[in-house]
């Protein structure tokens, strides 16, 4: 099968592009000097300090340095999280769950909305819903995310008081287990209905916030493509076989839309991970972004290149998922191209 | 035109207009014609004269805006009952009603009129599920009536959930029964187009098929639930030569066997020859000539019928030799009223650029508009100013 | 036709292929003038230059606005006296923050940061990627491919975590938030000036230069290059709001120096006085921000539509 093939091909590229992503890790990490400094103190003698290179392997060139690092890399040592004190392998997990569920969940609130929105736009060209889905996606990619979430805490958070800060109520979270990792998830497993309204009322600024600028994407990519199929001469030949124009346009004209957008969320899921630094921090919610802002505060070297590492793993992922999402949706696409 | 009761569909005056930034493009231009149960209309012109508007207007598919119909009815017959339907005035669930089960289209290009991202399969259980819910579940041992969802009151209301419901009933399999029956009905009028192997054309996207295939199932598609009318926007103009006259002959073969009459939109006059029973010329929105094919295309009257019979190439034309009409088709933007081919015309007089021609009934079931038939006197102007005139009483023989 | 006979003819054709060429540009600009007059006419496009004019004119005239600080003008003067005041203040037309710093004064300072950032960032990238992505699809083979596995490679981390990554490195300061963002930026421009380059060059004008045996690089400066800009001039001018969106988030992570009058460093200076209802320092820097990034937004998306035929008319 040709969509098989595309996927193999795809997924062998996906570690030769990680290989790249990891030698630019590597070369920040070296770019401020011999991360030597770490380990070593002030009052050590330069024979101590030589000591600690060659044990680190530090005095090896550079190639061979990078080599250790990858290999302790595959291993799973990412190195040791100052900000977390403790390897960055033990935290990282937790925190990519939570900066996960964050992203999935403006990510629905995103395709959601922004396919609805766009659809809406795009059938109804150049009348007023268009004008301000237009108008609306503009803004949207033009609104700072971290000054968006500090405004809708003025009247959610200090005036009405409806939404808390942070991920969870504590206790309610340590009374339940946590076999995915997801609070949402775990407190629907948990059926447990003070958890699930607690880790609703958690995430949902957050996600709408950061799911706000990601939306503006979909819309202008959804009412375009939208546009364009609504013009094709299938949509008219489903109307000549009598179809309501509600199930003309949802089944015909809205799924061919859709396909040139699944390209456009598998971008805009890099806006989300970006975007969940700032909105982690305002709504403190603990993951990947709350923990490098802290890494970058106290120059926590190994912190931030996990986490750059992680995140781009995470995107590339998301990417080939949707690649393949798009190659199922539409069948004419020439694979690979 | 004859005064009858055995027709089928009888366009009357239709004006469709287009607003655009530069104007109002009146593309079709009271317009009137009939087509007779079982019979073939070939309605003939060069791009741009209107005769794909008017084939979406008998359909009701004219994007209204741009488009707008001006004026007149497209009123359709039915045969069993009598009863008469206007689709442009009717509601639009009638008009639905009417679409896809009485009335069907072929589009020109099979590969652009199919959807890129269902199965054939699925396309064509769309037509049954909209038109044919009810039989198909009774095939399958279900009572309509009562159906598989829903609890409505009225049965009426429960048959109109049902059709909706129906595709995604089907999608999700809830009744094998249904999902067999629909399968059934798909594969046999897709066996039915000489389509080899309908259960892998069934299962397969449009792409994975050839042009002459897709447009089989095009008509495989049209003709699913049997309509009265068919209309086919230039059925074969997208498709190799080769597989030409295999889709015409297709097409040809179906209506003999299945008693329907068909619309045929063409710029092909050798077309018009082997397959209609009348013709209609369209030039510049109007029609400018209609009668018998056979009778039209051996003594066309009308200059521009004449002009275009002539432009076919024939064997035994000296090479070099083609005709072509001077000039070029009008633009329609807010256009004088005059007759439009006054500008290309041989025989173009005074009056000819001050007055549209009417279309004057003929012996042997003609028409044809063209002031060269008309009398001075009855249009009111000077007898110098009209075309040579020509009495009605020559074109018979 | 002998090896020596190709100059020859390229020679004798000289002065028509010119003639042509003088031609074809004059077509471009006159094009170039109708989808100016085009793009003006979108009203959402004129309110965008407006606004452009507008913080041109107050980065341009700060010092006559305001009395620049000394020795540092991009540190707010600190009114000791009135700290954490709201908009209307004696003095204080849209407030000081919890320091003291007049936050209008911010604003329009920061309006030089802001234009300092884009410019250098959009303009440094721009070069870099025309001449990388140029280099790739003219010469094409193997260095096509590796200049574009390396483009991939950037392309795969997230544009704010990566400058993010490079400006905490580089510790921080707002020159290194330049720094850091002008080494992520080029890459799109690369892809995207590739792209446009291969199409250009499958047209026939391309190859009836080529024909004419004129060399690589004149079809390049004369023919290729001026037919693929357009996708680049509608990417750098939405890029010109981007990357201040972008630089002020790096600032308001903390990756500016303290006390700029940065407008995301402004914004996260006003944060902590959210809580306590002391909205107007976060809202007024924020709210600059997002005209300035809405402007060139409104801009560049009236040019994506007037320079694109398929969305003509819609």
């Amino acid at each position: 099968m040709q969509v098989k093939q595309y996927l193999i091909r795809r997924l062998a590229l996906l570690p030769l592009i990680m290989l790249g992503v990891s030698v630019i890790v590597f070369t920040l990490t070296r770019f401020t000097g011999s991360p030597v400094g770490i380990y070593a103190t002030p009052n050590m003698t330069p024979d101590e300090v030589a000591a600690l290179e060659e044990r680190y392997g530090l005095d090896e060139p550079i190639p061979v340095q990078y080599a250790y690092w990858l290999g302790g890399l595959l291993r799973g040592d990412l190195g040791w999280s100052g900000v977390s004190v403790a390897p960055v392998t033990d935290v990282i997990g937790l925190k990519m769950a939570a900066t996960l569920e964050l992203a999935l969940f403006a990510a629905l609130v995103a395709i959601i909305g922004g396919i609805a929105l766009g659809t809406i736009a795009g059938v109804r060209r150049n009348k007023a819903p268009d004008h301000a889905a237009r108008f609306f996606s503009i803004l949207g990619a033009s609104t700072p995310t971290f000054w968006f979430g500090l405004l809708l805490l003025i009247p959610f958070y200090l005036w009405l008081d409806w939404f808390p800060l942070g991920r969870s109520t504590p206790e309610i979270f340590d009374s339940i287990g946590h076999p995915t990792g997801l609070y949402t998830v775990d407190a629907a497993i948990s059926l447990n209905p003070t958890a699930i309204w607690d880790s609703i009322r958690h995430i949902i600024l957050p996600a709408v916030v950061l799911g706000f600028g990601s939306m503006a994407i979909i819309v202008r990519m959804m009412r375009s493509s939208m546009v364009e199929t609504m013009s094709e001469e299938y949509v008219d030949a489903a109307r000549a076989k009598g179809l309501p124009e509600k199930l003309v346009i949802k089944r015909h004209a809205r799924r061919n839309a859709l396909v040139p957008t699944a390209t456009v969320i598998g971008l805009s899921f890099g806006f989300l991970l970006q975007g969940a630094v700032a909105v982690e921090l305002i709504f403190r919610w603990p993951g990947l972004g709350q923990w490098v802002t802290g890494a970058i505060l106290s120059g926590d070297q190994a912190t931030i290149m996990a986490y750059v590492l992680v995140t781009s793993l995470i995107f590339m992922l998301v990417n080939l998922a949707v690649d393949i999402a798009y190659a199922y949706l539409d069948r004419r696409v020439v694979l690979g191209s | 035109m004859m005064n009858s009761d055995d027709w089928l569909l009888r366009v009357e005056d239709l004006s469709v207009h287009f607003r655009t930034p530069r104007g109002v493009v009146q593309a079709v231009d009271h317009v009137s014609f009939e087509v007779k149960p079982k019979e073939t209309l070939a309605l003939v012109g060069e791009t741009g004269c209107g005769k794909s508007v008017t084939a979406r207007s008998i359909m009701k598919l004219v994007p209204e805006p741009p488009g707008e119909y001006a004026s007149g009815a497209v009123l359709l017959r039915n045969l069993k009952t009598g009863a008469v339907t206007d689709m442009l005035s009717a509601p639009m669930d009638q008009v639905r009603a009417t679409r896809g089960d009485r009335i069907a289209m072929i589009f020109q290009d099979p590969g652009k009129a199919l959807n890129p991202s269902l199965t054939i399969g699925r396309q064509l259980a769309e037509v049954f599920g909209e038109h044919r819910a009810a039989m198909l579940l009774t095939q399958a041992g279900i009572d309509p009536e009562k159906g598989p969802i829903g609890s409505g009151s009225i049965a009426s209301q429960r048959a109109g959930v049902l059709r909706r419901n129906f595709f995604h009933l089907t999608r999700r399999g809830h009744s094998r029964a249904i999902r067999a029956a629909v399968d059934d009905a798909v594969m046999s009028a897709l066996s039915d187009t000489g389509i080899p192997n309908p259960r892998k054309v069934m299962s397969s996207y449009p792409h994975e098929l050839s042009g002459g295939m897709k447009q089989r199932v095009m008509i495989a598609q049209a003709l699913a639930c049997d309509p009265d009318l068919l209309i086919a926007d230039e059925p074969t103009t997208a498709l190799d030569v080769t597989i030409q006259a295999r889709i015409l002959d297709l097409i040809n073969d179906m209506q003999q066997r299945r008693g329907t009459a068909i619309l045929y939109i063409t710029h092909d006059l050798s077309l018009v020859r082997q397959f209609a029973d009348r013709l209609a010329v369209m030039y510049a929105g109007r029609i400018v000539e209609s009668g018998p094919a056979l009778e039209v295309l051996k003594s066309p009257q009308h200059p521009y019928t004449q002009g275009l019979l002539a432009a076919i190439p024939r064997a035994g034309t000296p090479r070099g030799k083609l005709a072509a009409i001077a000039g070029s088709v009008p633009q329609l933007i807010d256009p004088p009223a005059q007759c439009h081919f006054s500008s290309r015309c041989t025989w173009c007089a005074e009056a000819c650029t001050s007055h549209i021609p009417k279309l004057i009934h003929m012996p042997g079931d003609r028409d044809v508009a063209c002031l060269r038939f008309e009398q001075a006197d009855s249009i009111g102007v000077d007898p110098s100013d009209m075309p040579s005139h020509v009495a009605s009483a020559e074109v018979v023989s | 036709m002998t090896m020596t006979s190709i100059p020859q003819s390229a020679a004798s054709n000289e002065p028509r292929k010119d003639r042509l060429r003088t031609r074809a540009s004059s077509v471009r600009w006159a094009r170039r003038r109708e989808v100016l007059r085009e793009v003006m006419r979108n009203p959402l496009t004129v309110v965008g230059v407006v606004i452009i004019t507008l913080f041109l004119l107050m980065a341009i005239t700060a010092p006559l606005l305001t009395e620049a600080n000394q020795p540092d003008p991009y540190q707010s003067p600190r009114d000791w006296a009135n700290i954490d005041v709201g908009p209307g203040v004696e003095g204080h037309v849209l407030g000081t923050d919890s320091t003291g710093g007049d936050v209008l004064y911010g604003i329009i300072w920061g309006s030089r940061l802001s234009l300092q950032l884009s410019l250098t960032v959009v303009i440094s990238t721009l070069i870099i990627g025309t001449i990388v992505g140029s280099v790739a699809a003219m010469r094409g083979g193997r260095l096509d491919n590796f200049l574009m596995r390396i483009v991939d490679v950037f392309l795969a981390i997230p544009e704010l975590i990566f400058a993010l990554a490079i400006a905490a490195v580089l510790g921080p300061s707002f020159r290194n938030i330049i720094l850091a963002l002008a080494v992520v930026f080029w890459v799109k421009y690369a892809r995207i000036i590739r792209g446009e380059i291969i199409r250009v060059k499958q047209t026939d004008y391309v190859a009836a230069a080529r024909v004419v045996g004129d060399s690589t690089w004149n079809i390049y400066r004369k023919d290729v290059l001026p037919n693929a800009v357009t996708p680049l001039v509608v990417q750098a001018t939405l890029d010109m709001g981007n990357v201040v969106l972008i630089g002020a988030a790096l600032s308001y992570i903390g990756l500016a120096q303290a006390g700029l009058t940065e407008w995301g460093a402004m914004v996260s200076a006003g944060q902590s006085g959210i809580l306590a209802g002391q909205w107007w320092v976060s809202t007024f820097a924020g709210v600059a921000i997002l005209l300035w990034a809405l402007a060139f937004n409104l801009v560049g998306d009236g040019l994506r539509d007037a320079l694109d035929p398929k969305t003509e008319g819609r």
